[in-house]
């Protein structure tokens, strides 16, 4: 449909799906970024568990893009607000804006581009720097489909994640592998219990720092 | 009437190979189909223009990785001329001629490696054109395809081996089918293709081939009895090792031909009498099948292509390996070699009543003045592309100005405002970017490695791969070497990703002119995009990011209030449109037309697209929180391209100059006192909901559209009446209440009458007032909303005086 926007909120479509859609008791939403050098991935991870699909020939990003899923854990229906950010380093700049303010970022690199991983490091270090204390981030290193040809070993990773306190997963946005189960895994460690991630009036605003008061009279025809 | 003879076009097919078992490449990914590469290969082929050649027109991708050739064809061919005997002049211009062919194939650096008799076309006039001598080149040596390329007959001994690429080896060939037209014979007739290469391979022996053969047909006196220099080039054609065979231009010199050249050299021909036939053969073609020519269908009837139930090819086994064991498609395995004539007749029908003027418009005499297909510009566009007699109309126009250009500018620029033909759309933007190619882009450097090229090579296989063109291996080069040269000829600017897209449609345009997709890009970018490409863009990106928003306000005062109210802000969905300039949301057939209206408008053109965007989605957004509004545009839906381009176009023509200015654009004049002057900062711009309109803008309505505006005076009404402007309102700023957003506070009579369809402009003298108020009316919803730059002051100092008193 062209000018319904698709709604992450609802069950229905998308992959990671609630089993039962009926008696839950919480839901939370979190605000989570993923970052990365350019070409590791990072859309298509989210096109995959956002909508289930993979293209060959998936878009480069420029700036950002901003999707949604909602996927039910235990008792708790979590919704995703997600912003995929361009990898280029010129666009660093931007990061911040993304960046501030999430619950959760996801680091992505390739397995078969060592200076990916470098980037990603450099990622780590700099949310641990500027983004919010508690942030949950996971680290991924996609293209695990192509594991015959990697050059970066998968202990190297997961001891580099083990010692900075990060998930780590090894993934892959055309096979499926691993994708849901990172996402699963960033919401099973976000505290469901703070109030502030409840039902916020779109966590997205939290972009910018002044929020504006919502205008209730619109004269809208 | 067009006969058989005067036939003009025709189309071959074939299949690509397709990819065997595992389709996918080290990277994962899928490998581009054969097709593909085919497609992308052949478009230099369009490029070429020789009398000895037949033009080609067209490729195009079937089903099944099926490939259409549509190329000019006429006359008889070589085979079925010879089942009479030719006379030695013939046989002589033959030779001449098709070896003036291979030169120029041979200076483009192509080989045909399949010459034959039935790929020699005749002409009434027995002129020679080569036919379908770009198969070997468009598969790449063959590589693209199951069936052996060329007709082993006339093979040299080498090729059997696999060697392959040597101009040499049409050299061979064409001994052979000169050695046979003078021997008047079929050479091994009734031989097994394994028999024949036995025989061919056997010549490696032979010191003198031509006798052997002449021998072994019994031929040995007819031989004997040919003109000596002749047989002697025949013989040296037909030399063992390839470098004792003459180059194409060396069989030219030879005395043989120069004694006689007028003999062998093309006939001119006389121009037909049909009209339609005397036009460039590619335009022919685009009409031809906008008059409903399809050739896909034409091969159908032939029974070229023939639909096999799909279940007649389920295979029966598919091993884990992706091999696949069943029925073989029965087409698919083999080679039809069959020539479809494209029949003119219909497009002879619909073009019947064109006028003759019409066929060679006069652009510079007003005594005849260029008047076809008006009324038609009325029709919607898709119409108008799609109208063979309006297509025909405007390709010759344009035909006719492109050749005049740059002296007819002014033309191109008043005639593409009325719409561009697609056919020359890429000639007709470079005119609008005002690109006069000067042979720099062959000197700048695309190969030396860089930093960027990592980047870059990540890129260009995300980069509009819907598309045939620029998902083939060729328009991967392609782009990539245009990038590079971008990068190169500016040391100034650096790669962002984004450029890509933005270079994507010119190489789609001139896929075969990189030079003038080159040209463009490098005119477009300082047009629209100055600075952008700048390492540090902050500043330059904000500016426009800042004004996108103003304008909005000044033209959707509603929809900027809530898009504010929600903190919907461009910078997290306009980076891409205008970094772009929507080439990275748009696919490329929506591109194509909102940049015709864009190249014939200035730098804040694309800031009216972006608002027109906004406006057609405008319910939804009015509807929308945060959330759903982001959501819209990461996957920017339908938006009906020509509303875009009518809206913008309205906002674009109805809001005065100083309203869009940007600090950082390429200024054509220096800024005076009287324009919106540099002292403007990003910051003033950040507070101000509305935008700033220079004096000289406020002066220029007064004086020629006084009713466009109305000026709101918010001095003291004492200050007011001492001087002000004429038909202005007062209403002093101390006395309004603003806390309710509603305009009848300002007890003003009849304001919103008065405010309608006309530019609203603040005027104060202490600027922050102004800035209040404008934003106070925008909250109300007042459109076209503008504050006066440097207030009121500024109006004393314009000569001569145009304020009153009370
Ligand atoms: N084989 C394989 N290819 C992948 C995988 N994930 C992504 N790709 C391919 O890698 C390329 C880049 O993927 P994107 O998702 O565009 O990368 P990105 O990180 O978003 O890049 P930027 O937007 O430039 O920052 C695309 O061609 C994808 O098809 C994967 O898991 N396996
Ligand atoms: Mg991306």
């Amino acid at each position: 449909m062209a000018t319904t926007p698709r709604s992450g909120g609802s069950a229905g479509g998308g992959t990671a799906q609630r089993p039962n859609g009926t008696s839950q008791s919480k839901s939370c939403q979190f605000k989570l970024v993923l970052l990365g050098e350019s070409a590791v991935g990072k859309s298509s991870l989210v096109l995959r568990f956002v909508k289930g699909q993979f293209h060959e020939y998936q878009e480069s990003t420029i700036g950002a893009a901003f999707l949604t899923q909602t996927i039910c854990i235990e008792d708790t229906v979590v919704k995703f607000e997600i912003w995929d950010t361009a990898g280029q380093e010129r666009y660093h700049s931007l990061a911040p804006m993304y960046y501030r303010g999430a619950q959760a970022a996801i680091v992505v690199y390739d397995i078969q581009n060592q200076d990916s991983f470098q980037r990603a490091k450099t990622w780590v270090k700099e949310l641990h720097k500027q983004a919010s204390p508690n942030i949950v981030i996971a680290l991924a290193g996609n293209k695990a489909d192509l594991s015959n040809i990697r050059v970066v070993e998968y202990e190297e990773a997961k001891q580099y994640a083990e010692e900075n306190g990060l998930l780590f997963m090894e993934t892959s946005a055309k096979t499926g592998m691993n994708v849901n189960d990172i996402f699963m895994a960033i919401a099973k460690k976000l505290p469901k219990n703070d109030g502030a991630n409840n039902q916020g009036a779109g966590a997205g605003r939290r972009l910018n720092e002044n929020e504006n008061n919502r205008q209730t009279t619109n004269c809208c025809k | 009437m067009v006969n058989k003879q005067e036939s003009l076009m025709a189309a071959i097919t074939f299949f690509a190979k397709a990819h065997a078992g595992e389709v996918c490449g080290s990277n994962g990914l899928p490998l581009t189909p054969n097709s593909i590469a085919i497609l992308g290969r052949s478009q230099k082929l369009k490029e070429l223009r020789h009398s000895n050649l037949c033009q080609y027109l067209d490729v195009i991708r079937g089903k099944h990785e099926r490939t259409v050739v549509v190329s000019e064809y006429h006359g008889t061919t070589l085979q079925e001329k010879c089942k009479d005997k030719l006379n030695n002049d013939l046989i002589l211009r033959l030779f001449y001629q098709v070896a003036s062919a291979l030169k120029e194939l041979n200076e483009h650096k192509l080989v045909a490696h399949n010459l034959e008799p039935k790929h020699i076309l005749l002409d009434a006039y027995n002129n020679v054109k080569l036919f379908n001598y770009g198969l070997f080149y468009m598969t790449k040596s063959g590589d693209h395809v199951a069936f052996p390329i060329g007709n082993i007959k006339y093979m040299p001994p080498e090729r059997l081996v696999g060697i392959k690429n040597n101009c040499k080896s049409d050299i061979w060939s064409l001994g052979m089918i000169v050695a046979e037209l003078l021997l008047q014979t079929q050479f091994w007739p009734n031989l097994k293709i394994s028999s024949i290469s036995r025989k061919i391979l056997s010549f490696c022996q032979s010191s003198n081939v031509f006798e052997k053969i002449a021998r072994e047909h019994d031929k040995l006196e007819m031989y004997q009895e040919l003109d000596p220099d002749l047989r002697n080039l025949v013989e040296q054609c037909l030399a063992v090792k390839p470098t004792d065979r003459p180059l194409p231009q060396e069989i030219l010199n030879h005395p043989l031909f120069v004694r006689n050249l007028d003999l062998y050299l093309v006939t001119p021909k006389e121009k037909s009498s049909t009209l339609l036939l005397r036009m460039p053969l590619e335009q022919i073609y685009y009409w031809w099948q906008l008059a409903g020519g399809d050739v896909q269908a034409e091969l159908k009837k032939e029974g070229l292509i023939r639909s096999e139930a799909p279940i007649l090819s389920i295979p029966q086994v598919v091993c884990l390996n992706g091999n696949i064991a069943g029925p073989k498609r029965s087409q698919s395995y083999l080679m039809d070699d069959r020539v479809v004539i494209l029949k003119m007749q219909n497009l002879l029908d619909r073009l019947s009543k064109i006028p003759a003027m019409a066929y060679y418009p006069l652009i510079h005499s007003p005594k005849f003045p260029y008047n076809f297909g008006v009324g038609m510009d009325q029709l919607p566009l898709v119409i108008r592309e799609k109208d063979i007699e309006y297509q025909f109309y405007r390709v010759r126009l344009f035909s006719r100005l492109l050749q005049g250009y740059p002296y007819t500018s002014e033309t191109i620029r008043k005639e593409a405002a009325i719409d561009i033909p697609p056919l020359l759309r890429g000639q007709i933007w470079a005119c609008l970017l005002d690109v006069i190619p000067n042979g720099s882009y062959e000197k700048i450097d695309k190969f030396t490695p860089t930093s960027t090229d990592r980047q870059i090579e990540v890129d260009i296989p995300r980069c509009h791969q819907y598309d045939e063109l620029l998902s083939s291996p060729e328009g991967h080069l392609k782009l990539k070497r245009l990038l590079k040269a971008w990068v190169t000829a500016h040391p100034q600017y650096v790669y962002w990703q984004g450029l890509d897209s933005l270079t994507a449609p010119f190489l789609y345009l001139n896929f075969n002119n990189e030079e003038l997709a080159f040209h463009s890009v490098y005119k477009f970018i300082p047009k629209y995009l100055q600075w952008f490409f700048l390492k540090d863009n902050s500043a330059i990106i904000k500016e426009y990011l800042c004004k996108f928003s103003q304008l909005t306000a000044f033209h959707e005062p509603v929809l900027a209030q809530h898009l504010s109210n929600i903190a919907f802000i461009p910078e997290l969905f306009a980076i891409p449109w205008f970094l772009t300039m929507f080439s990275h949301v748009f696919p490329l057939h929506k591109i194509l037309h909102l940049w015709d209206k864009l190249m014939l408008g200035d730098n804040s053109y694309p800031l009216y697209i972006g608002i027109s965007i906004l406006k057609q989605l405008k319910s939804t957004l009015l509807a929308s929180g945060f959330n759903e509004c982001i959501l819209l545009f990461s996957d920017l839906p339908d938006i009906v391209m020509e509303n875009c381009v009518v809206e913008s176009q309205k906002m674009y023509e109805s809001t005065p100059k100083s309203i869009a200015h940007r600090f950082h654009v390429v200024r054509e004049k220096e800024l005076g006192p009287f324009d919106i002057t540099p002292d403007v900062t990003l910051a003033h711009l950040q507070k101000e909901m509305s935008p700033r309109i220079s004096a000289n803008d406020l002066h220029f309505m007064l004086r020629n559209d006084p009713n466009a505006m109305l000026c709101l005076d918010i001095r003291s009404v004492s200050e007011f009446n001492r001087v002000h402007l004429p038909d202005s309102i007062n209403i002093p700023f101390s006395n309004i209440n603003m806390d309710e957003k509603s305009l009848e506070l300002l007890n003003e009579p009849l304001l919103e009458e008065k405010m309608h369809n006309r530019i609203i402009i603040c005027i104060s003298n202490v600027h922050e007032n102004a800035v209040e108020f404008s934003k106070f009316l925008v909250e109300c919803g007042v459109s076209r909303v503008c504050i006066l730059h440097q207030g009121f002051n500024i109006l004393h100092s314009i000569e001569p005086n145009i304020l009153v008193s009370n």
